[in-house]
């Protein structure tokens, strides 16, 4: 059975379905929209980071992200259609890894488009203040951003396929992501620091201290999703469907 | 030759088997009724044959290799497990589109089975609009997408109406007289009689029967003949000499058990009865399936030993 009608199966139940599409478009319109906002309101604070403040729209854009990774897997757990979609294609090897190309694919794609449009946005507003960027912290920072929206949604990706439920991935990520990780984030020092979200987040940064760099950053955000998906990986093929 | 293969099939969850030591084979050509009270697992043995569950032991294959093992499946094997399993967000033609994709179908074929099942004129609504009717239909469809030689239907008159009810027998009729191994799970004994040729039953989790549906009433429930006559002393009359004994109904005719209506009507006509009515009244699959699992109770009843 080979790869490529699996993963064009996979690819229209994305289009298929208007809530995922809308997904998509709401990581681009969230994340510009709140880039915009923060370039235009104020630029006084004593560290102040051009560069992040532009990508800063992507606190609440990488939401969509996480719903659109477990939206994508939690369908099939929607009634019994897991039944119905594995009995057409049985290796669930390839099924689960045709699943992920079609989580990662769109929102690699959407999120670099939304961290480019997302920094002109948030530069418009700041005019002179990020005038210090230069071109490669300005494309490491675009590029980065999408690979860590990819990330975390694949890592939510793997997790709904864990637990066979959205509701339970996104009960578990969204309080993380919103309070968890920002509270343990200035209390706990250097271990917060390798936290899937935080990790991640050092891209966005011009400056960065800390053991982390942007690349090593991503790649610890990397490591978890990696995990998320191995785990998803064994419970889809050792369980009854 | 396609059959569906089961070999000493168990499974357990946690501690319950559910279904226990299975041997039988399901054959091209006929329609094969699968029977059994719910929780007898029927449907568990039909998601083992799919490779959807894992047996605890025991092994179960489509011409001869497991599911898992089939290029592009759905053009060996259709199956209907459950009728809710359609995305009801997705249109019933967007569902089928998916389908196809995955196993190469070529697009017509959704068009086709949508054309087949009745549900072209809704093909492009979602599918939570749909009756649970529709939804049997579309799952239906998905079943005979790929053109299969084997078809799995579990409880596929669910839902459906009258006339859907005649469609459903009539599509099952014309997939085994082309040749194709069709089995079809039911709890409706009457149902299963009206399109079955051969028979498995389950009684938790056991067969407790893989006969031709014809021997399965034969071998349970004796015929009897009913007879309607203007002179009730001449009958009676008659039928002692031949032996048999007649039983009064309320609406005034008579029933005489384990008698074939041939025999019955040369007896009474050769002592001039005058008859009303002459019928043969044969075994329903109920009263044969019933007896069957009386003598299943009973059985275990005798020996708790044997369970456990």
């Amino acid at each position: 059975m080979p790869f490529t009608p699996v993963l064009r199966s996979e690819a229209l139940k994305v289009l298929t379905l208007r809530s995922l599409c809308g997904t998509l478009l709401a990581v681009f319109a969230v994340t510009t929209a709140f880039s915009a906002l923060a370039g235009s309101s104020g630029t006084s604070e004593p560290d102040f980071d051009p560069l992040y403040t532009s990508l800063s729209g992507v606190m609440p854009g990488q939401i969509a992200a996480i719903a659109f990774g477990a939206m994508v897997v939690s369908s099939e757990y929607h009634r019994a259609g897991i039944r119905v979609s594995l009995a057409a294609v049985p290796r669930r090897g390839r099924w689960f890894a045709a699943k992920m190309t079609v989580v990662a694919l769109p929102v690699l794609a959407v999120g670099t488009a939304t961290a480019f449009a997302a920094l002109l946005a948030a530069r418009a507003g700041l005019g002179p203040a990020a005038d210090g960027l230069t071109t490669g912290e300005q494309v490491r920072a675009v590029m980065g951003c999408g690979v860590y929206l990819t990330l975390i949604a694949l890592f939510a990706a793997g997790l709904t396929t864990l637990f066979r439920s959205g509701v339970a991935t996104l009960s578990v990520l969204i309080p993380f992501i919103l309070i968890v990780s920002f509270v343990i984030g200035d209390a706990a020092g250097g271990a917060a620091d390798f936290l899937p979200d935080k990790a991640g987040q050092i891209v966005l940064h011009q400056s960065y201290e800390g053991p982390l760099g942007p690349a090593t950053g991503l790649a610890v955000t990397a490591a978890w999703a990696a995990a998320a998906l191995l785990a998803g990986a064994w419970r889809l093929r050792h369980r009854d469907a | 030759m396609t059959s569906i293969d089961v070999q000493n099939l168990t499974k357990e969850y946690g501690t319950r088997r559910v279904v226990d030591d299975l041997t039988f084979t399901v054959r091209p050509g006929r329609v094969t009724g699968f029977l059994g009270p719910n929780g007898a697992g029927k449907s568990t043995t039909m998601r083992l044959v799919l490779g959807l569950d894992r047996p605890t032991s025991g092994t179960a294959t489509v011409g001869g290799r497991p599911y898992a093992a089939l290029d592009e499946p759905l053009r060996h094997v259709g199956a209907l497990l459950d009728a809710d399993a359609a995305h009801g967000s997705r249109t019933g033609r967007d569902h089928l589109r998916v389908l196809a994709a995955s196993n190469r179908l070529p697009a017509r074929r959704v068009d086709e089975v949508l054309e087949e099942t009745g549900i072209a004129s809704v093909a492009r609504r979602r599918v939570k609009t749909y009756s649970l009717g529709m939804r049997q239909r579309l799952g239906i469809a998905a079943a005979l997408l790929g053109d299969p030689e084997v078809v799995m239907l579990d409880e596929p008159s669910n839902g459906l109406d009258p006339e859907g009810i005649i469609w459903i027998r009539g599509l099952l009729r014309r997939l085994a007289a082309e040749g194709r191994t069709v089995l079809v799970s039911s709890h409706l004994m009457n149902e299963t009689a009206s399109f079955a040729d051969h028979l498995v039953v389950l009684g938790r989790g056991r067969l407790l029967a893989d006969t031709p549906m014809r021997e399965f009433i034969e071998a349970r429930v004796r015929p009897s003949v009913r007879v309607r006559t203007s002179d009730d002393t001449a009958l009676q009359a008659a039928l002692a000499d031949h032996g048999h004994e007649a039983v009064r109904q309320e609406d005034g005719s008579w029933t005489v058990p384990h008698a074939r209506v041939d025999d019955i009507g040369r007896a009474v006509s050769k002592a001039g009865v005058p008859i009303l009515e002459l019928s043969s009244a044969e075994g329903t699959l109920e009263q044969a399936y019933l007896d069957l699992t009386a003598a299943e109770t009973e059985f275990a009843a005798q020996s708790p030993s044997q369970e456990v």
